[in-house]
């Protein structure tokens, strides 16, 4: 291939005559148009987004609690993939429906996976192993102002005492708030797959089936008091 | 008082009522129209009579679709609840072809996603774009998650020069004394805003209204005084722009251009609070600061603006 002679300008070192391959002038047009992307300013939201990431990590590398969280994402899926099982046929949410539709199917969902996981117990997501480390991963964001405005969302947002039954496979009360998470701690904890959630109420940390609406497992005193 | 005095006030109030009940929108062929309401779940006189004046103002004011800033449904979710706290209130609307577009608040179950009449396809957050120039992003603020930041990231970077108008249950300013403002959202959610030129964001969970001062460039509404009003609640602070928190309320919005027009309207057909917000130019996302200035332009409202503390 023939290489063009171009003859660039540097403020530098003055006019130089370069070999360029008209190759490797388009990549290195093509890295400039991508550098800015690159290099863009990050946002506190993009840093805390990178904090989560390493936080929850399951690289050993990276996360010296990676170990117990994999065991816990391992536990999670597989609970993900018994709910997709089930949510079939009469079980399975519709996009558009009738108030009628949307409770029959969260009631025959909530049936199947209470049929299933029989005998699921305490402790079968949150393992005794894991649970040391979420208590760490969420004490640092119970301290200072954000810890404040966490333990206020709580509390702001808390269903009524004694409302829910901290029983594995038990329906969340219909009539009760559904308390928002504060977003920091939700950030300082492994992501779960849909439809699980987190819910905290009072000390407590529950894993919520949103779809079935149906405690998944939980984890007392989860929260320092 | 004399027949004469009577005559004399009555010529002086007349006037200024039918003033506070006219329209303030331009009501522009082609322009986007739209209502807002938030906190809608309680089936109470309020919610009636805010319903009925949704309906009497869109006989001048042709919306075709509403925001529902979450907590849609109070208490029970039965299919009888869906009916007595929504399809009821609304169902000349509903019949009328509005359409609403709901977020979910911290009284809501998850499984309202998948009711016809929310048009939330199924997903706890989303977005929609009714006409071209205007993309709206419902966001689940019960659960600002990392999937759904990064979610939000893509759909805002993606919407190029469209007026960008998030909406959810929470509010990130507020002066309300019961909740007041969501920092926590606001710290994950505020700097994506930012990023990508957010322009105006509407929320509930307070139960009043207020238009807050410009937040780094970005309008704020709270409206959550649909069907529940917390009386005494708005602590007039540095951040309102205008507060009432003794009227059931509802908005009526229209964009038209690079200008987006709003009338805040009670339930006895009052209007509370009415201006507009004007943006600069077109959104160029990638900056870390709004390039959309917002300049309110409140016209004086017949009604004492917010409540004496």
């Amino acid at each position: 291939m023939k290489h063009l002679v171009a003859e660039t300008s540097y403020p530098d070192v003055g006019r130089l005559s370069m070999r360029v391959s008209p190759w490797l002038a388009i990549a290195t047009l093509c890295s400039a148009c991508a550098a800015p992307a690159a290099t863009e300013k990050k946002t506190a939201t993009d840093v805390a987004l990178e904090q989560s990431e390493r936080k929850t990590s399951t690289d050993p590398a990276v996360n010296p609690e990676a170990a117990a969280l994999a065991e816990f994402k391992s536990r999670v899926d597989a609970y993900a993939d018994i709910h997709k099982t089930l949510a079939k046929g009469e079980a399975k949410p519709q996009k558009a429906a009738s108030p009628d539709q949307i409770n029959d199917t969260k009631a025959t969902l909530a049936a199947r996976v209470q049929a299933t996981r029989v005998n699921a117990k305490q402790g079968d997501i949150f393992t005794q192993d894991v649970q040391p480390v979420f208590r760490r991963l969420l004490a640092p964001e119970l301290r200072g102002e954000d810890g404040r405005d966490a333990k206020a969302v709580l509390k702001d947002d808390a269903p009524a005492a004694g409302t829910v039954r901290f029983t594995v496979n038990a329906k969340f009360p219909e009539n009760q708030p559904r308390p928002s998470v504060p977003a920091n701690l939700l950030l300082a904890l492994p992501a779960l797959p849909t439809p699980l959630e987190y819910r905290i109420v009072g000390r407590h940390l529950l894993i919520l089936d949103t779809a079935a609406d149906l405690v998944v497992d939980y984890m007392l005193n989860a929260i320092p008091a | 008082m004399s027949y004469r005095l009577s005559v004399f006030v009555l010529a002086l109030v007349l006037p200024l009522a039918a003033a506070a009940q006219e329209l303030r929108l331009p009501n522009a062929e082609g322009s986007v129209k739209f209502a807002v309401i938030g906190d809608t779940g309680e089936p109470s006189a309020g919610q009636i009579a805010i319903a009925k004046q949704m309906e009497a103002w869109r006989t001048k004011f042709p919306f075709k679709f509403a925001l529902m800033m979450g907590d849609n449904l109070y208490g029970a979710e039965t299919a009888r609840d869906y009916e007595k706290k929504f399809a009821a209130p609304y169902k000349t609307l509903i019949d009328g072809g509005v359409q609403f577009y709901a977020a979910l608040g911290n009284h809501d179950d998850a499984a309202q996603i998948n009711y016809k009449q929310f048009n939330m396809n199924g997903q706890k957050y989303y977005t929609f774009k009714p006409q071209n120039g205007v993309r709206f992003f419902a966001i689940d603020s019960n659960y600002v998650d990392q999937k759904q930041i990064q979610w939000l990231d893509k759909e805002l970077s993606a919407s190029g020069s469209d007026w960008k108008i998030p909406f959810f249950h929470h509010p990130l300013y507020s002066s309300g004394k019961t909740h007041g403002s969501a920092e926590l959202q606001r710290s994950l959610l505020e700097p994506v805003f930012l990023k990508y030129g957010v322009n105006v964001v509407f929320s509930g969970h307070e139960h009043f209204y207020e238009r807050i001062k410009p937040q780094k460039g970005v309008a704020y509404f709270i409206i959550g005084s649909s069907s529940k009003l917390r009386k005494g609640d708005l602590t007039k602070s540095e951040l309102t722009a205008y507060g009432n928190d003794s009227n059931y309320a509802f908005m009526l919005v229209e964009i038209r251009g690079d200008e987006l027009f709003y009338q805040t309207i009670n339930d006895k057909g009052m209007t509370l609070d009415a201006g507009s917000i004007r943006r600069a130019g077109n959104v160029e996302p990638g900056k870390d600061v709004s390039t959309q200035p917002v300049v309110p332009q409140a016209k004086p409202s017949p009604v004492q603006p917010g409540p004496k503390k």
